[in-house]
C-alpha cells in the first residue's frame, strides 16, 4: 500500500470537513477525488501533504506513518491548481528548487532538470520567465517541480481547473502518460467527473466531507451505491419502487431483483437507477416489447453533439416516486431522461410536445437505501432551529428528506417553506414538498401512510406537545427526532438503553443516523439499586459490550456505562455533565390498546431535561408485540422507558 | 436595419474642449500654486547669493552638525524600523492572535497623533528626571531627553506605520501556494521566507523606508520638545532653520532648507521608481 489514510477527520469551527475518511491506495495507482467544491477532497490532500494540520487519525505513506512529521519531511510532490510556480525565479531554477534545497550537486541537479524538461515537452525553455509562458506550460512545469525530488507520492489539486478546455484535453494525456511512465503513486483532486473517469484507475466520491463510495469509473456509473453518486455521475433517472419476492416492481414494469441480498434494509422500499441510455422511446407500444413504463409528453429536447436527449413526463405512476430528474413543486409526475443516437432520432423523429412511449431495459437498485426525513412546516417558534438541525444532519447523513407544509393559513408560511428549500438545497436531492390541509399529526399521518419516513423532525416545546408527539409516534413506523431550540450538530451521544431486543433496536439506529455525523456515542444502563446487583451487572456489562462492538463495526467510537440507582437521576446526571448534546431514547413499547403512551419515565426524562435534541426510536418490537408479550422476557431495569 | 442607414441617423456628438481641459487646468493651477511655486521659490530665495553664499551657509560650523546629526538619526531610525516594522507587518498578516484588530488600528496612531505630543510623551517617560530617564542615565550612562537617543526614538515613534503599512498589503495579497508549494519541496521555514517570500518584500520594505526616512528629515514639533534647541549637540537641522528663521538669517535659513528639500525630494523620486518597479514586478 503506497498510501493509507486511517479515519481522517477535520473539523473547521466544530463542522467536519472531513469525515472520518479512510482509504487505502495501491502503488503506483491514479487514484482520483471527486466531489464538488466545499465537500473536503482538497483538505484531504492538504493533510496529506501536511499543509494542514488534522485533528484524529493517521496518514502512512508507503508504510511510513507521517501523521505528525512537518511538510518538510513527507517526500510528497505537490500540484496546486493556480501553479504557484516561484514567480522571481526561472523555470530552471523551479525545477532545480527542491535539489537545490537537498544540497544535490549542480551537474546532477542540471542532468535531471533537463530530463524533465524533455519528460514535459519543454525544452530549452529553462531560462524563461514563468510569466512568459501559458498556463498549460506553467503547470507544466509545476508538475516537473513537483516530480524533480522524486516524491513517494504526487498530489494533485485540480491542475487543469483553470485551463481551458482545448488545453485541458491536451495536459489530460500527457499527465497520464507522464504517470504512467514514472509509475508514481497519484492523487487527483476535481470536480469534473469527465476527467475522473478519463484518468482515474479508481475514483472515490466526497460530499460534505464523507467519503460515500470507492470503485472503477465503470463500477461507479454503472453500480452506485448511493442516491447521491447515482445522481452525481452522469445523468441519471432515479425513482422509488417496491421489491418484493425476488422481483422489483416500476408501476407496471417488472425486473429480476438481482441486487437483493446486497440489500439489507426495508426490503420494501428500493431506489432505482436507470441510466438515459436505458431508455427506449417508441410510438406504439407494441414495439418496445415488454418494458412498457407508460405513455408520456416530450418535454424538451436537447441536441449534444453525437447523441440527442429527450426528456419526457410521464402521469404519477402508484407505488413509484420520482427522485431524479427533480420534479416540480409538489408534483408527482414521473420525469425521465433518455439519449438516442442520430439513427434513432432519424427513425422516429420527436419534438416536444409529441407523445411518445416509454421503455425501460436495464436497471440497477441502490444497495444503500439512504434514510428519509420528514420535516412538517408551520408557523411555530421552534420552526428555525428545527430546519437547521435538520438539514445539517440531512447533508452528513445523505438522507431525503420531505418537507411538509400543514394546515397552511397564511402567507408566513410560505415564506418559512421556501427558507426551508433554501436551506436544504445545497448538498441535497432537491427535498420533495407536499402540501396538507390538515392538523399536524394528521397530516404527518396521511403522508406515512402514502409514504414511510425513517426519521419525523419536529420543533419541541415540554408545556404542551405530550399528546401531538404520541399522536405522530402512533401514526406510523418512524423513529422522532424532536429539536428544543438552536442546536449545534451532535457530536456526542448518550444512548440510554435496557437489555433486550428494543434496546439493540435503540443502539442499531442511533449508529445507523449517527455514523454518518462522526458522532461518539455513550451507551447507559441504569440498575435499579433494589436489584440483584451482582447477576445484573453482569448482564448488563456482556449487553453493552456487545452494543459497542455492534457500533464499531459500523466505523462509531463507543463507549459504555453502567450506573445503580434511579434511572430519570442518572440520565439527568450524565446530561449535566456537559459532554454529550443529544439524547437518545428508546420509544415504550406500544400498551393493550396498541398505542404508545408517553406517559412515565420517558415524559419525565424529556421534561427535565428539555433543552436537549432528542431521538425516540421506535422500537422494530412494536411490530412484534404478540411475540413479545407472550414471551414476556423482558427485563424489569428501565421498565419504564420501555 | 442595414448598416449604412444606421450610420446616417446617428452622429457622433463632439463634446467641447472647454470642458475637457477645465477639470484639468483646475487641478494642474492647483498643484503648481501650491506646490511647485513655493518650491521655486525656496530655489530662488537659497541661490540669491549664488552658489558659494549656499555653500558658506551649509558649512557653518552649527548648520553642517544639524545637518550631520539629522541624517544619521534618520538613518539609525530606518535600519531599526525596516526590521521592526516588516516583523510586525509580518505578525499582524501571518498570526492570529486576541486583540490583532484593535493593534492593527493603533498601528496608525503616530499618524494621528500630534507630533509635539509624542514629544510630550517621550520627556515625561525618559526625561533625567523620570523614573525610567533617571535610570538610563545612572546605570548605562546615556541620557535620553536632549540627546540624539531621544531623537530617534521620536523618529521611531511617528514613522512606524510607514514600513508596516508598505509591507502589510503585500504579504496579505500574496499567493501562499508558493510557500507552501516550497514547503513541499523540503525547505524549511527560514528558507522558504528567505527565497520565496523576501523577495515580495523587498521592494515596498525599500519604498517605507525611504519614506519614513524622508518623513524624518523635516521632523521639528517632536525633535524640539525631545532633543531641545542645542547647537552642536542635539540641533537637527529642521530645528537649525527654525532658529535661523527666528534670528531673521533668511539666507541661513534657506539654504539648509534646501539641503533638507533635495534629500527628501530624491528619496520620493526614488520610492516613486520602486513602486513602479514594483507593480511591474508584482
Amino acid at each position: 500500500m503506497s498510501i493509507i489514510l486511517d479515519q481522517l477527520t477535520k473539523r473547521y469551527d466544530g463542522l467536519p470537513v472531513v469525515n472520518n475518511v479512510s482509504l487505502e491506495i495501491e502503488n503506483g495507482e491514479f487514484f482520483v477525488l471527486l466531489g464538488s467544491s466545499g465537500s473536503g477532497k482538497t483538505t484531504i490532500l492538504n493533510l496529506i501533504a501536511g499543509l494542514t494540520g488534522l485533528d484524529k487519525g493517521r496518514i502512512l505513506l508507503h508504510g511510513r506513518d507521517v501523521t505528525f512529521l512537518p511538510t518538510q519531511q513527507r517526500r510528497v510532490g505537490f500540484v496546486f491548481q493556480n501553479y504557484a510556480l516561484f514567480q522571481h525565479m526561472t523555470i530552471a531554477e523551479n525545477i532545480e528548487f527542491g535539489l537545490s534545497i537537498q544540497k544535490v550537486p549542480k551537474s546532477q541537479r542540471q542532468a535531471r532538470r533537463d530530463e524533465l524538461l524533455e519528460l514535459i515537452g519543454m525544452s530549452g525553455l529553462g531560462t524563461r520567465m514563468p510569466k512568459q509562458l501559458s498556463g498549460g506550460q506553467q503547470q507544466r512545469v509545476a508538475l516537473a517541480r513537483a516530480l524533480a525530488h522524486e516524491p513517494d507520492v504526487l498530489l494533485l489539486d485540480e491542475p487543469l481547473g483553470a485551463l481551458d478546455a482545448k488545453i485541458r484535453q491536451e495536459l489530460r494525456r500527457s499527465l497520464k502518460t507522464i504517470q504512467q511512465k514514472l509509475n508514481v503513486t497519484t492523487i487527483l483532486v476535481t470536480h469534473d467527473q469527465e476527467e475522473a473517469f478519463d484518468l482515474a484507475d479508481r475514483i472515490a466520491v466526497m460530499s460534505y466531507g464523507r467519503l460515500l463510495e470507492v470503485a472503477s469509473p465503470k463500477e461507479l456509473y454503472q453500480k452506485p451505491k448511493t442516491e447521491f453518486v447515482a445522481s452525481f455521475l452522469g445523468s441519471a433517472n432515479l425513482l422509488v419502487g417496491r421489491a418484493s419476492q425476488g422481483k422489483i416492481f416500476i408501476g407496471p414494469l417488472e425486473f429480476p431483483d438481482r441486487d437483493k441480498n446486497k440489500r439489507n434494509t426495508d426490503p420494501e422500499r428500493v431506489q432505482v437507477l436507470y441510466r438515459p441510455e436505458d431508455v427506449t422511446l417508441a410510438a406504439a407500444k407494441d414495439e418496445l416489447s415488454d418494458c412498457v413504463l407508460g405513455y408520456g409528453t416530450v418535454e424538451e429536447i436537447s441536441f449534444g453533439g453525437a447523441l440527442e436527449s429527450v426528456r419526457v413526463k410521464l402521469p404519477s405512476i402508484s407505488g413509484v416516486r420520482n427522485i431524479h430528474p427533480p420534479v416540480e413543486f409538489g408534483s408527482e409526475l414521473i420525469i425521465v431522461d433518455s439519449i438516442r443516437s442520430p439513427e434513432e432520432a432519424e427513425r422516429y423523429p420527436l419534438k416536444v410536445g409529441d407523445q411518445a412511449w416509454v421503455g425501460i431495459h436495464r436497471i440497477h437498485t441502490l444497495e444503500h437505501p439512504g434514510l428519509s426525513f420528514l420535516l412538517p412546516i408551520d408557523g411555530t417558534p421552534l420552526i428555525q432551529e428545527t430546519i437547521t438541525l435538520a438539514g445539517q444532519i440531512a447533508r452528513q447523513a445523505q438522507a431525503r428528506v420531505t418537507l411538509l407544509e400543514h394546515s397552511k393559513n397564511d402567507l408566513g408560511d410560505d415564506l418559512i417553506l421556501q427558507e426551508a428549500r433554501k436551506q436544504l438545497g445545497s448538498g441535497l436531492t432537491t427535498p420533495q414538498t407536499v402540501s396538507m390541509n390538515f392538523s399536524l399529526p394528521d397530516s404527518v399521518s396521511k403522508m406515512v401512510e402514502k409514504q414511510p419516513h425513517d426519521v419525523v423532525i419536529l420543533g419541541f416545546d415540554p408545556n404542551k406537545d405530550q399528546k401531538i408527539i404520541e399522536q405522530i409516534l402512533n401514526s406510523g413506523n418512524h423513529h422522532l427526532l424532536l429539536v428544543p431550540g438552536k442546536q449545534s450538530l451532535p457530536n456526542n451521544v448518550l444512548v440510554p438503553v435496557a437489555i433486550g431486543e428494543p434496546g439493540k433496536d435503540d443502539i442499531q439506529f442511533s449508529g445507523r443516523l449517527f455514523r454518518h455525523l462522526g458522532a461518539e456515542i455513550t451507551l447507559l444502563t441504569v440498575i435499579l439499586s433494589d436489584q440483584k446487583q451482582e447477576i445484573m451487572q453482569n448482564r448488563a456489562k456482556k449487553f453493552l459490550e456487545d452494543g459497542v462492538r455492534t457500533l464499531s463495526t459500523m466505523g462509531i467510537q463507543a463507549n459504555y456505562l453502567i450506573k445503580v440507582g434511579k434511572p430519570l437521576e442518572e440520565i439527568t446526571k450524565e446530561l449535566n455533565s456537559g459532554k454529550f448534546n443529544l439524547l437518545t431514547l428508546g420509544s415504550p413499547l406500544s400498551g393493550k390498546s396498541g398505542q404508545i403512551s408517553l406517559d412515565g419515565l420517558v415524559w419525565q426524562i424529556l421534561m427535565s431535561n428539555s433543552k436537549y435534541a432528542t431521538l425516540i426510536v421506535r422500537s422494530q418490537q412494536n411490530n412484534r408485540r404478540d411475540i413479545l408479550l407472550k414471551e414476556n422476557d423482558i427485563p424489569h431495569i428501565l421498565e419504564g422507558v420501555r | 436595419m442595414s448598416l449604412t442607414s444606421i450610420n446616417q441617423q446617428v452622429k457622433p456628438v463632439k463634446s467641447t474642449p472647454w470642458g475637457r481641459y477645465s477639470i484639468r487646468s483646475l487641478a494642474l493651477t492647483y498643484l503648481i500654486v501650491f506646490l511647485i511655486i513655493p518650491i521655486l521659490v525656496i530655489f530662488q530665495d537659497g541661490l540669491k547669493e549664488g552658489l558659494s553664499g549656499l555653500w558658506y551657509q551649509i558649512t557653518l560650523p552649527a548648520a553642517l552638525h544639524s545637518l550631520k546629526l539629522t541624517l544619521w538619526t534618520s538613518a539609525m531610525m530606518t535600519v531599526i524600523n525596516t526590521f521592526m516594522g516588516t516583523l510586525t507587518a509580518y505578525v499582524m498578516v501571518r498570526y492570529v492572535f486576541p486583540g490583532k484588530n484593535l493593534l492593527n488600528a493603533i498601528i496608525d496612531l503616530p499618524l494621528a497623533i500630534p507630533t509635539l505630543v509624542t514629544g510630550v510623551m517621550l520627556v515625561i517617560m525618559f526625561g533625567p528626571q523620570e523614573a525610567l530617564g533617571s535610570w538610563f542615565n545612572s546605570n548605562l550612562g546615556i541620557s535620553i531627553i536632549f540627546a540624539p537617543p531621544g531623537i530617534i526614538l521620536a523618529l521611531l515613534f511617528i514613522t512606524f506605520p510607514f514600513i508596516v503599512r508598505s509591507v502589510q498589503p503585500v504579504l496579505l495579497e500574496m499567493d501562499r501556494a508558493q510557500e507552501d508549494a516550497a514547503a513541499t519541496l523540503g525547505a524549511s521555514s527560514w528558507s522558504i521566507f528567505w527565497n520565496i517570500t523576501r523577495p515580495y518584500l523587498t521592494l515596498p520594505i525599500a519604498s517605507g523606508a525611504l519614506l519614513s526616512f524622508a518623513r524624518a528629515i523635516g521632523e521639528f514639533g517632536a525633535i524640539v520638545i525631545v532633543a531641545g534647541n542645542i547647537p552642536l549637540l542635539s540641533q537637527t537641522a529642521a530645528v537649525y532653520v527654525y532658529g535661523q528663521v527666528e534670528s531673521e538669517n533668511r539666507l541661513g535659513a534657506s539654504a539648509v532648507s534646501l539641503v533638507m528639500m533635495a534629500i527628501a525630494f530624491s528619496s520620493i523620486i526614488f520610492v516613486n521608481y520602486l513602486q513602479k518597479k514594483s507593480k511591474r514586478v508584482g
